[in-house]
């Protein structure tokens, strides 16, 4: 079990055993800009700040380059967090609360939704 | 003479083995056969050999396949194609498995695309000597055949021009960005059967799928395919909804790698001499998804 916060959002989720960061986040009711879901279109890039992510599914090279990979570029949809982690969306995009009641059901994530929800949205 | 339809969708995909549950498991195709590397398939209501082959490794499109009536059409095309300006190269019965001699195509958006006039004739699921109307044990959504494709092109125009000029479809529906001759072209929908496309293309990067269609029969076709999709964790783009152009029925969906595909039903019949329906950016949303009348930002930024 791990620990996945997004930086500047200041929203900390908890995610299931092998679950990557994106199904994570839509589980606690955010949302930000994703497109196929199954690691095709790269659309759901994020920057890793801090921890280690693996991918337990195939990721196509043409998607997300090795250096792109090395310099902490995650594929949100398939990477799974093996350590708590830190990620930044991408500058034009946001982390927006889409189910308050869900994000307010997950334990740690209370300091960072209230400025989500109000401000943000 | 003429190309007769779409034939075939090479497509590669990261995982064989989830793509294989998903195409076959999921959609309800058969496994005709297997290379390393490679699922070749069929769907129950198709004569030929395979409609769509998975090559592991990558995302997106290889080539296309349109089944031609004769050699000869095919030699009068490639004529057409060398004048037209794009390269061609002959292609030899056994470079695509049970796909016999052809020429290869790269079209001026990039894409690949194989004509042929022969492949393996293995019937129907149901056969043609006094057919049940369908086979008693599909699986999944038992998808019935391949219908369409739709791709992206820098240059949507000269495409068109391409398809028309060599291969003589005729385009049902038209985006442009005015109504004034000197307007641009922006997408079209173009039919070499009697259907509202056969290939359709929308501006965008050069050689990218948007995405492969399968027919359904009717609205509760699609409805049922997306309560499957539900059981079985497809991740579903758009739908269930109805196009503007060509007036289909729809759900957008991705396979495992994140390839677009579609199940599409209704639109309406082509002829020859069908009078080309002109769409405005003003009403592309509602020419897109009907109901709706709004554009998802995944609809023009995903591809593969």
């Amino acid at each position: 079990m791990t620990w996945l916060t997004v930086a500047g959002a200041d929203v900390t989720v908890e995610l299931h055993d092998r679950e990557p960061m994106l199904s994570g986040l839509f589980r606690s009711g955010y949302a930000y800009r994703v497109g196929c879901k199954r690691g095709g279109c790269g659309i759901c890039k994020v920057d890793l700040v801090e921890g280690a992510v693996d991918y337990p599914v195939t990721v196509s090279d043409e998607v997300l380059a090795p250096d792109e990979r090395a310099a902490g570029v995650c594929l949100s949809c398939r990477a799974v967090p093996v350590t708590d982690s830190v990620i930044r969306l991408r500058e034009d995009d946001r982390l927006r609360c889409v189910a308050p009641f869900l994000a307010a059901a997950v334990r740690g994530g209370s300091s960072g939704n209230s400025s989500v929800q109000k401000g943000k949205d | 003479m003429g190309v007769m339809r779409l034939g075939y969708v090479h497509t590669r995909v990261t995982d064989l083995e989830e793509s294989r549950k998903h195409y076959v498991d999921t959609l309800g195709m058969r496994v005709v056969a297997e290379e390393p590397g490679k699922l070749f398939l069929k769907a129950w209501d198709e004569y030929d050999h395979h409609s769509v082959v998975l090559e592991e490794g990558g995302v997106g499109l290889v080539k296309l396949g349109y089944k031609c009536r004769t050699p000869d059409d095919i030699a009068a095309f490639e004529n057409r194609i060398q004048s037209f300006g794009a390269v061609t190269e002959r292609m030899s019965k056994g470079e695509n498995l049970s796909v016999g001699d052809g020429i290869r195509v790269v079209l001026p958006s990039e894409h690949v695309l194989e004509l042929y006039s022969e492949i393996d004739v293995v019937g129907t699921e149901t056969g043609s000597l006094n057919p049940d109307p369908f086979p008693r044990h599909l699986v999944g959504v038992g998808v019935p055949r391949i219908d369409h494709t739709l791709v992206t092109c820098e240059d949507p125009a000269t495409l068109e021009r391409f398809f028309a000029e060599c291969l003589d479809f005729k385009p049902s529906e038209r985006v442009v960005t005015g109504l004034d001759r000197d307007a641009d072209l922006i997408g079209s929908w173009m039919f070499c059967t009697n259907t509202p496309h056969d290939i359709a293309f929308i501006k965008g990067p050069n050689g990218k799928l948007h995405h492969f269609a399968y027919w359904l029969n009717d609205w509760n076709e699609i409805r049922h395919a997306g309560d499957l999709f539900a059981m079985d964790d497809v991740s579903v783009d758009v739908g269930p909804t109805r196009h503007g152009i060509t007036r289909g029925e729809t759900i957008y969906f991705f396979d495992p790698s994140g390839n677009r595909n579609e199940v599409f039903s209704g639109g309406y019949i082509t002829y020859p001499d069908f009078p080309t329906i002109t769409w405005t950016p003003d009403q592309l949303a509602k020419g897109i998804f009907y109901i709706s009348r709004e554009l998802n930002e995944r609809f023009t930024t995903v591809l593969t």
